[in-house]
């Protein structure tokens, strides 16, 4: 199977590669960033929004700082996980991603950027072609969703990153660039809520690093991940819980949890993990936190298990990520 | 180090000063050199003494016989056979050079695409080119008008065309194909071509495809059964039917439904078709069965068969998959012949999804019923398998799935029925364990819940009930060896099994399964085997003493050249490097059926011993003239001949070779195998029908998450029985390999389809192969019955040893956690919602509070054990017996074992045709009986 055929820059500078976007934007030329290309060259082989231009990112050594607090995006997943500095949950979330292969090649910034996937879009042209299309790539049929029919205004395709709920529950902060300027917000916020934009990229922007705050250190959690398969599969669920440990044993002082693999962008559940950080009795709360992030997401129909099934086991990952809560 | 290496090269020097010393006898002219020195080849240049422990007993070595001896001993040199060794194309896939499908590049070649349907079913109205053809670097496009001659793998069911002549029969059926200068401009093309359908309704669940139909997928004219997709039906009773139910005191009863799966062999299908300036056609393809596709190019091409050279490239995995002449191998042709280039297809992973020729989705009901003697009194099977769009090999999957399971125990009554239907979808085929895998999984766990309704050892119940060696089955069968009762009680004793059954905590649980298989096909598809024979090898020495081995039989990673070239080698004292395997073109090839139904060793190797026989006679016949020693007293060592009585005397193999040569050249030679005469005479006998059988037993251990339902197969015991093992490397791997393969389809593996019929995941990420990870340890157990004709006692190990993998996990689920599946894939997903459903039927809030099932033995269980015993005495008496009475399933049921039992007693009458009272309430395969064949209903069409 051959990709279609595509123009490659590689920019050896972040201002070059801005530039690069700035032409091609003003020129009303189409390009994609390409960092490791795990994930956007398979999609390109199956014709999926292809564009003309694509401006490779692995030449830009700006992108690659690592540290304790500050994750370049063209770090690589493998990279971050075997490093020492790297808070110990996102070690483990980084070390699930598919397989060692992808892992060398797949960078953080593309693990964050990571496409939306459904059934009725990671399919091959003919097949695509053989549905009538669909919403996210219809090809100029303005063909309807497949997952949810009638209704051809929201992508529901899934976010099946890993990286992305540790990092929220870290509190961390993402850093955008465009030829425009530097911009930079919560992780939380980077995400919205539709499997074609999926984030609040502008033309052009791209993501330049994750800055990780200076008490990440305090904090303790882990990271279970649902899949057919323990390696190459996407998470079909996965949590992240992370706390700070309290006064006393089984007490946490703060706590975060944050799902991926069930929506069309990854979740950070505030409320439900305040509301049982506020009355917080132990292992009775483990119960009540795990049954409130099941009745908080909605996955639907187009991944390998079903959404009752990964709405049930999303309890069962909350409480197992929980455990060490419960233990000195 | 250096120091020794130099004197290692002294010693070589000096030897070689002996060896040319050593030939001053030999009768040189004066000036000429030596031809070669004796010995050569090899990389020790001297002949290796005997070793004894390689020679059979009954030749005066000490190889163990405890099977007895073997019709071949007298030719075993004890060189080659039951050596661990790598595989002789090895070398060619670890550096790269092996070259597949793909891998051919012919200069000028263009590059082939497929237009495929976008629909499940429809008429295609019209096809328009014209835009395509003007595409620069458009070549040529072809259309089923192009080839409009069926084709099919079987004689009886050729319904396949090369593109579609009138239909469409699934979304990636094939409507057109063209040829250009590059794939990108051929997908240019593909997008070019227009065609016009009108969408017809289009069939996705087999159990519709029982009923009448307005517009059947296929029409077979007076042949077609009403005016349904039923492609072929089968009725078949043996034993006491009636008595059955009366003396059964535990029953099971299970309704499974299987997902279809593929065989997903890493390389994708490629083909290169080329005509040459003299107007033949080579053909170059991944092939399991070259002779077949040779035939189907014939016909559909319209061109006598002497003009086609197919030749077999390296195949990167085929398990079945690349076993049917296929529509893509036509269309290659037929654009490099319109086109007058090269033309190459590669297919896409989803285009080999679309052809399939996977595993059937199968609806199977199984019934078994046992006695108060715990003798299985009956097992009726109903089966409907899925065919997808075509025939393949469908018409002997639908007897496998019945006939396959009627061993190895004996049983007293056998009752089958089973349809195949044609659907709207890819069509499915042979696929390794060919339609006995789905079956058996449902005996096997049939088995366990009726050894736990007996309250007797799952194990102990089999070993109660197997036929022994050299007896025949309930539908007449001939069964040769049987190592089934030594399979079973190695796994018992290496898994530890009465100290962990019922016993381990939940979660945890062990589990056995069995496995019966042919080992090869009693009947060549194509033609009487009393008039040609299954395989042919044909040998050539010439003066270098390099063997030339000229097979058909066609090495798809199995080992098929590495088996033969060691039965050549073993015969004639030779080591492997100075055997070559000719094996891919069929210009030079003798016609061999390909491989499928595990027939390669059996045959090929026979066939080979064969030709090397008549090789081995010559070479003797000039060792004795040389040394005046008698020829029956001379044998075979390494690249010597001398005599058993005087080892001293003797010559080199390139001695006795020269002195054959004189006068005549090079030698040549020709072995053929075919099947004895064997089986019975109903209607369908033939199918299931080999010269010997492969038996195995399988035990896992696994760990099951009861709140996730999540499988984790820990480890398995893998006995198979495969009467001897030419190359126990290649055993081994076949066996782990078998354990791979089978736990996908238990665990994970199912062709998807979504709600409107698509296959929702061609592709290798979401079709579930398990990886390294999910792979459990596997302790291979070889267990050698000493098969009395097959080549040096061997059997197959292909196909096999898949079989209880399915069964041995679904029962150790059940140990683990008390749930028994009906439906596989396994997929957490699954046994999580049986658990949830035990739970609320027990009111057990919380899976981590359920029970394990547990076993107290009944009286009954003592019983067993002692027939075992006796069974077992019986059966070392059978094998080792050259007196032997014959011995007919029925025996156990009070049967006078000598006769077929239908000559015994009326009520074991075999039937082949459903009465009108089973019509009246016919099973769900059964069903497809309701229907008359056109010809019987007046109906002139």
């Amino acid at each position: 199977m051959r990709m279609p055929p595509f123009r490659v820059f590689t920019p050896s500078s972040l201002d070059e590669a801005l530039e690069i976007s700035r032409r091609l934007v003003d020129s009303n030329e189409g390009f994609d960033w390409i960092a490791g290309g795990t994930d956007l060259l398979p999609n390109y082989k199956w014709h999926i929004n292809v564009e003309e231009n694509v401006i490779s990112l692995s030449s830009v050594g700006e992108l690659k700082k690592l540290s304790e607090n500050h994750i370049g995006a063209m770090v690589s997943v493998h990279d971050l996980a075997k490093e020492d500095s790297t808070h110990p949950v996102l070690s483990k979330a980084a070390d699930s991603v598919a397989s060692i292969m992808v892992r060398r090649s797949g960078t953080v910034g593309g693990n964050i950027c990571l496409d939306t996937r459904c059934y009725w879009i990671n399919q091959s042209e003919t097949w695509r072609e053989s549905i009538d299309w669909c919403h996210k790539c219809d090809c100029g049929t303005d063909a309807d969703c497949r997952v949810i029919p009638n209704q051809n205004t929201l992508c529901v395709a899934t976010y099946q990153a890993d990286l992305a709920p540790v990092l929220m529950c870290l509190g961390a902060t993402i850093h955008l660039a465009s030829h425009k300027g530097t911009r930079s917000m919560p992780l939380k916020d980077f995400f919205q809520l539709d499997g074609m934009t999926r984030n609040v990229l502008d033309e052009g922007e791209l993501v330049t690093h994750l800055t990780i705050p200076d008490d990440s250190r305090d904090w303790e959690g882990d990271y279970q991940k649902l899949r057919q398969r323990e390696s190459w599969d996407f998470p079909e669920a996965g949590v992240a819980v992370l706390w700070k440990k309290g006064g006393s044993i089984g007490n946490p002082s703060s706590l975060r949890v944050a799902t991926t693999g069930l929506e069309s962008i990854p979740m950070l559940h505030l409320k439900e993990s305040e509301d049982a950080l506020n009355n917080w009795e132990g292992i009775g709360s483990v119960e009540v936190l795990s049954e409130s992030i099941r009745k908080a997401v909605k996955p639907v129909q187009n991944t390998w298990f079903s959404p009752s099934y990964r709405r049930k086991m999303v309890k069962v990952l909350t409480k197992r990520a929980c455990r060490g809560i419960l233990v000195s | 180090m250096e120091v020794n290496r130099i004197s290692e090269e002294r010693v070589d020097e000096k030897e070689t000063n002996v060896g040319e010393e050593e030939i001053v006898g030999y009768r040189q002219q004066p000036g000429k050199i030596p031809f070669s020195r004796p010995g050569s080849g090899g990389k020790n240049q001297f002949s290796n003494n005997t070793d004894p422990k390689m020679i059979p007993r009954s030749q005066g070595g000490d190889l163990e016989q405890p099977w007895g001896s073997h019709r071949h001993d007298s030719i075993i040199s004890g060189q080659i056979i039951g050596k661990p060794t790598a595989l002789i194309d090895s070398g060619w896939k670890v550096t790269g050079q092996a070259h597949y499908g793909d891998d051919v590049r012919l200069p000028g070649e263009l590059i082939g695409r497929i237009i495929r349907s976008p629909h499940h079913y429809a008429r295609v109205l019209s096809i328009d080119c014209t835009r395509a053809l003007e595409l620069p670097g458009v070549v040529a496009i072809a259309t089923g008008a192009d080839a409009k001659n069926k084709f099919g793998v079987l004689p009886v069911t050729k319904d396949e065309h090369a593109m579609a002549v009138e239909k469409v029969r699934h979304a990636g059926d094939l409507v057109a194909c063209v040829a250009a200068v590059d794939e990108l401009t051929a997908r240019e093309a593909e997008r070019l071509i227009e065609v016009e359908y009108e969408i017809l309704d289009s069939i996705h669940d087999m159990r519709d495809g029982l009923e009448d139909s307005n517009e059947p997928i296929h029409d077979r004219g007076k042949y077609h059964i009403g005016e349904s997709n039923v492609q072929k039906r089968v009725f078949q009773e043996f034993g006491d039917i009636e008595g059955m139910s009366k003396s059964a005191i535990a029953s099971h009863s299970k309704n499974w439904f299987f997902s279809g799966v593929n065989h997903a062999f890493t390389e994708p299908h490629a083909v290169v078709a080329h005509w040459d300036p003299s107007g033949r056609l080579t053909l170059y393809t991944p092939q399991q069965v070259p002779h077949y596709v040779h035939r189907a190019l014939a016909d559909v091409l319209e061109i006598p068969m002497h003009q086609i050279n197919v030749h077999r490239t390296f195949v990167g995995g085929g398990f079945g998959g690349k076993s049917d002449p296929f529509p893509h191998e036509m269309c290659a042709a037929i654009l490099a012949r319109k086109s007058g280039k090269p033309v190459r297809i590669t297919f896409d992973r989803e285009e080999v999804y679309w052809v399939n020729r996977g595993r059937h989705p199968s609806r199977i009901e199984m019934n078994l019923h046992a006695d108060n003697k715990g003798r299985i009194c009956g097992i009726e099977t109903d089966a409907l398998i899925d065919g997808g769009a075509f025939a393949s090999f469908g018409h002997v999957t639908t007897y496998y799935n019945g006939v396959l399971h009627t061993a190895p125990y004996e049983i007293g009554a056998f009752h089958y029925t089973g349809a195949r239907v044609w659907t709207n979808k890819p069509a499915s085929g042979a696929m390794r364990g060919h339609g006995a895998v789905n079956s058996r999984c449902a005996v096997e766990v049939g088995l366990d819940d009726l050894a736990e309704k007996l309250s007797v050892d799952p194990i102990t119940l089999r070993l109660a009930n197997l036929l022994p060696p050299h007896s025949a089955t309930i539908t007449g069968f001939r069964v040769t060896s049987i190592g089934m009762r030594e399979c079973l009680e190695k796994v018992k004793e290496q898994s530890g099994w009465a100290s962990k059954f019922r016993k381990l905590p939940l979660g945890k649980g062990i589990g056995v399964g069995c496995g019966f298989f042919i080992s090869g096909s009693g009947l060549p598809i194509h033609w009487d085997p009393n008039k040609f024979p299954h395989a042919t090898v044909h040998l050539k020495i010439d003066m270098d003493g390099g063997v030339t081995v000229h097979t058909g039989a066609a090495d798809i990673g199995q080992g098929s050249d590495t088996v033969v070239a060691q039965s050549v080698a073993e015969v004639l004292g030779l080591p492997l490097d100075l055997i070559r395997i000719k094996s891919r073109n069929s210009d030079t090839s003798p016609v061999d059926l390909g491989s499928y139904s595990s027939r390669v060793t059996f045959m090929n190797a026979n066939a080979a011993i064969s030709a090397s026989m008549e090789i081995r006679e010559r070479l003797l016949q000039a060792a004795s003239e040389i040394t005046s020693a008698e020829k029956d007293d001379l044998v075979v060592g390494d690249r010597r001949i001398f005599a058993k009585s005087d080892p001293a005397v003797g010559v080199s193999y390139l001695e006795a070779l020269h002195k054959a040569q004189e006068d005549r050249g090079a030698l040549v030679s020709s072995g053929s195998y075919r099947t004895p005469p064997m089986g019975k005479t109903h209607k369908g006998a033939a199918a299931g029908l080999a010269p010997a059988y492969s038996f195995s037993a399988y035990v896992s251990e696994v760990t099951v998450d009861v709140e996730t339902g999540k499988i984790t197969v820990d480890r398995v015991w893998a006995a198979h029985d495969c009467g001897k093992a030419i190359n126990p490397l290649a055993v081994s791997g076949q066996i782990i390999g078998s354990c791979h393969m089978g736990m996908g389809q238990v665990l994970s593996e199912e062709m998807r389809y979504g709600r409107n019929g698509h296959l929702m995941n061609p592709d290798l990420l979401d079709y579930k192969i398990p990886s390294v990870h999910e792979m459990p340890e596997v302790i291979p157990i070889i267990v050698e019955s000493n098969d009395p004709e097959g080549p040096f006692g061997a059997k197959e190990a292909g196909e096999g040893p898949l079989l209880p993998i399915l069964p041995a996990v679904c029962n150790a689920v059940y140990d683990a956690i008390g749930v028994r599946t009906n439906e596989l894939p396994m997929t957490p997903e699954k046994v999580y919602k049986m658990i949830e459903k035990r739970c609320r039927s027990e009111g057990v809030p919380s899976s981590t509070n359920l029970s394990c099932p547990t076993l107290e033995y009944s009286q009954l269980q003592k019983e067993l054990e002692e027939r075992a015993i006796r069974h077992s005495e019986r059966d070392i008496e059978r094998r080792l017996s050259d007196h032997r009475d014959d011995y007919h399933n029925g025996a156990l049921f009070g049967l006078d074992p000598t006769k077929p039992p239908d000559e015994n007693d009326p009520r074991w009458e075999v039937r082949v045709f459903p009465g009108e009272d089973y019509l009246e309430d016919p099973r769900l395969a059964g069903s497809a009986w309701k229907h008359t064949e056109r010809r019987h209903s007046g109906d002139d069409k």
